[in-house]
């Protein structure tokens, strides 16, 4: 059989043009995924039930109007997808859905299992009855397992993994703190991306689709870095520092306060002569080497002594620049240091606006929004441009024709 | 288990491709790890004279305490804990890119090879002469992947980063942390990782769509750009709401805003740095808590009568709950909420996942190979599983230069002579 998914790409399409994609997805994992796919050109067909997916309500929402068609999580997760809405309770046995997986190559769910097992929609079942549909399953501990039926969240899953432990701050009275934006449902979406493209290219090879099981719970584990490797290897535990890797044993600050109280990222190396040999003649072009320049900071033993008063030397040099002069000025010397952004410095930041990382998309009913591009660029194969993320059920007709 | 380290036919759905892989660090190792496992031919090219750091880092069996910014003078290669886990089911090869002669190996690998990696400072490729001109002359279909920090183009192209550096710049530590602090951000290189994860993904879509006679392409991954797509809406946020400078009225700690929950926090248990995170959503779910909790007299009180009122009088709640977890421990609390439907887990270590976590073992996230220096270690898996094909997990990592013969024998058609030639010259 052929299917538009099989269909030679033209030049200037782009790599998922033709391929057909159902979402039912209610938390950020599941509409990240459609949402890499819609991206790269898929055409995603979002399932909401007659209230709309709970990412409607979940804010925040443009000029604080909460509206379910104002909800920037909506905005963000679901640009360039298409919306209709089917009542979920009788999904399993719904026509309209059946015919929908029947033109589908990809069905992405982020259903918890407990939630499919009340719609009577079993994702093993699907798979057999479309023999050449990929179904993609996003749950937070995987459709197996004795913690299968378990409830999770972002901070749950976060905590579960062995990720949330790692970060926070040096005093360990106060508890972890959960890195920011939904990554535990990020992660998973990431290697849920990976999976389905093997399938695509298993389905390329064989003709036959398949069920990809993707666990958030693992997916967060193996996201922990040097943790794992610690306890694979000399089995030690890291304990977590202040915006810098937990290790085994306490290592220096990394964070640095500058003249306009914002910060940069600078780990200070002084094993390896270069960057120390950079940072002295960049403190000493501003007059504030002080003594670093005396011979016996030559000597890694002697240097490694004198940590302490190095680290306040370089502290009280970046308290006299602004954080963005930091960044550049240290870059040109070719010092790996980074300035925390915060996500409003992004759109105007020259870099960033030259590679085009930015697209203006009209929102019915607000405006001009901008929103980020893929991050995959392909030569010869543009992203498409994309429609903007859709009021409740704007393509319910569009897909299923007046009957519903 | 002794395995046999002998290259072999590959399977899984990448079977049949080759990659030439100038990955290195722990990011293009991590991002060619996925195409190994999964039965491509992943050749990985190295440096005698630059070893790959995660062959250096001390990740040793009984290396007792150490930071991992703390190196050996002279660490033997083959003992590297980190390289073996990133580098499982690849081929090892070594070539000087200094000389002609290995820049003519490349060359030749190249032209086997769909698939050509790198993660190198933009301009190093070119330096050797790999540009993609003279690339796709040696291979016209090929796939050459490059992943950098900032991008191949624009006005930092040639920023330093690694994965902190990548994290701070794209947003991703500033939002991170509590209110009326500095950003507690990472406690690790999560950029290197998912910026790994996302060329995975990449690579995989140029294969797919040169299987639809698309043809090769040069792929420019950035991470900072990854990163930005995974600040989530909070980007939107700080672009279509008006909000102060520096990302701190992002911080909002271990509490949620969006969509506002309450309770939501990591709580003290039993032990040391031992706690336990809670995340109630709406009535019916806070109905759940005070069930499991025994229907405390305090979660009566008008203060907690909605969920409104919960958000307005966290910090009580917060006092509440810690009394309660306080007393037992982090997954003696998980267990007891969990049981009550509540959203609620251990905030576990890397022990605990890898010696306890029932669903951890269940599912087989973490398996075993033996390795000729370092015996027997543990992996990182994949976190799915698919029910038409498997990882086909062949061997650990390679030994320094430990596939010269196969490569350059069965790939590359050369003479036992030739390749002795090259040893002695130190062109490998």
């Amino acid at each position: 059989m052929s299917r538009p998914s099989d269909a030679p790409l033209t030049p200037g399409q782009a790599p998922y043009a033709g391929v057909r994609v159902v979402e039912l997805a209610d938390d950020p994992a599941g509409e990240m995924i459609g949402l890499q796919l819609a991206n790269m050109g898929a055409d995603v067909v979002k399932v909401e039930p007659p209230a709309g997916a709970s990412s409607r309500r979940a804010g925040p929402f443009a000029d604080g109007v909460e509206d379910p068609d104002r909800s920037l999580a909506y905005w963000y997760y679901n640009v360039g997808k298409r919306s209709v809405v089917l009542e979920h309770d009788g999904l399993a046995g719904s026509a309209a859905f059946t015919a929908l997986l029947e033109d589908a190559d990809i069905l992405v769910s982020s259903l918890h299992p407990l939630e499919l097992a009340r719609l009577g929609l079993d994702l093993d079942a699907v798979t057999v009855a479309h023999p050449e549909l990929i179904t993609v399953s996003v749950t937070p501990f995987g459709l197996t397992g004795p913690w299968a039926n378990r409830l999770s969240s972002d901070l749950v899953g976060l905590a579960a993994s062995g990720l949330l432990i790692t970060s926070g701050y040096d005093d360990h009275g106060q508890p972890p703190v959960r890195p920011g934006g939904n990554q535990a449902f990020h992660t998973a979406a990431s290697f849920a991306h990976q999976g389905l493209l093997l399938a695509l290219l298993e389905r390329q090879r064989t003709g036959r689709g398949a069920l990809i099981d993707v666990s958030m719970h693992e997916a967060a584990a193996m996201t922990v870095e040097l943790a794992n490797l610690y306890w694979f290897y000399p089995r030690v535990l890291v304990h977590r520092q202040t915006c810098r890797h937990a290790q085994p044993v306490p290592t220096q600050p990394a964070l640095f306060e500058c003249a306009d109280g914002l910060y940069i990222y600078f780990v200070l190396i002084l094993a390896d002569p270069k960057p120390w040999r950079m940072l002295v003649e960049w403190l000493d072009s501003e007059g504030m080497a002080t003594d670093l320049n005396d011979e016996a900071y030559g000597d890694l033993e002697f240097r490694q002594a004198n940590f302490a008063h190095i680290q306040d030397i370089v502290e009280s040099f970046f308290l006299t620049r602004s954080a963005r002069d930091a960044f550049h000025d240290g870059q040109a010397r070719s010092l790996p240091i980074g300035i925390l952004n915060g996500p409003e410095d992004l759109y105007e930041d020259e870099h960033l606006v030259e590679r085009g990382v930015f697209e203006t998309i009209e929102q019915p009913g607000y405006g001009a929004v901008r929103f980020p591009t893929a991050p995959w660029r392909m030569s010869g194969m543009p992203a498409s441009a994309r429609e903007p993320a859709p009021t409740l059920g704007r393509h319910t007709t569009q897909v299923f024709g007046d009957s519903q | 288990m002794t395995s046999d380290r002998t290259p072999g036919a590959r399977s899984g759905p990448l079977q049949g491709i080759t990659v030439t892989d100038f990955g290195w660090m722990g990011v293009g190792s991590l991002a060619t790890r996925l195409l190994a496992d999964f039965g491509a031919r992943v050749i990985r090219i190295e440096d005698r004279n630059r070893l790959d750091m995660p062959r250096r880092l001390p990740f040793y069996k009984g290396a007792g305490l150490r930071s991992y910014g703390e190196e050996l003078a002279d660490p033997d290669p083959d003992m590297g804990g980190c390289f073996n886990n990133y580098n499982r089911n690849k081929l090892g090869i070594t070539v000087n890119m200094s000389m002609p002669e290995g820049r003519d190996i490349a060359e030749r690998l190249i032209s086997i090879s769909s698939v050509l990696t790198e993660n190198f400072a933009p301009g190093v490729m070119e330096k050797w002469g790999l540009s993609e001109a003279r690339v796709r002359e040696l291979s016209p279909d090929i796939i050459y992947a490059r992943m950098s920090g900032f991008g191949h183009s624009g006005p930092y192209a040639d920023y330093r980063s690694w994965g902190p550096v990548v994290q701070a710049v794209c947003g991703l530590s500033g939002i991170s942390g509590e209110p009326d602090r500095e950003p507690s951000g990472w406690g690790l290189s999560y950029m290197d990782n998912q910026a790994a994860y996302y060329n995975s993904v990449g690579i995989l879509m140029a294969i797919f769509a040169r299987n639809r006679g698309a043809g090769g392409c040069d792929l420019d991954v950035s991470a900072v750009e990854a990163g930005i797509e995974l600040l989530g809406p909070t980007l939107l946020d700080a672009g279509v709401n008006t909000r102060p400078a520096g990302g701190s009225t992002f911080r909002t700690g271990n509490r949620l805003d969006h969509p506002a929950a309450a309770p939501h926090g990591v709580y003290p248990s039993a032990g040391t740095d031992s706690w336990v995170a809670i995340a109630v959503f709406g009535d019916a779910e806070w109905t759940c808590l005070v069930d499991a909790l025994g229907r405390p007299a305090w979660a009566d009180s008008a203060e907690f009568a909605s969920e409104k009122a919960r958000l307005q009088h966290q910090d009580p709640l917060d006092a509440h709950l810690a009394e309660w977890t306080r007393g037992r421990t982090s997954h003696a609390a998980m267990e007891t909420l969990q049981a009550g439907g509540v959203r609620a887990s251990a905030v576990q270590t890397a022990e605990d996942i890898n010696e306890s976590d029932p669903q951890i073992a269940f599912r087989g996230t973490f398996f075993e190979l033996d390795h000729p220096v370092i015996g027997r270690a543990r992996f990182e898996g994949v976190p799915f599983t698919s029910s038409t094909f498997e990882p086909d997990n062949w061997r650990s990592g390679p030994l320094l230069g430990e596939d010269i013969d196969y490569v350059f024998e069965e790939l590359l058609g050369m003479s036992e002579s030739e390749i002795q030639d090259l040893r002695h010259r130190e062109v490998i």
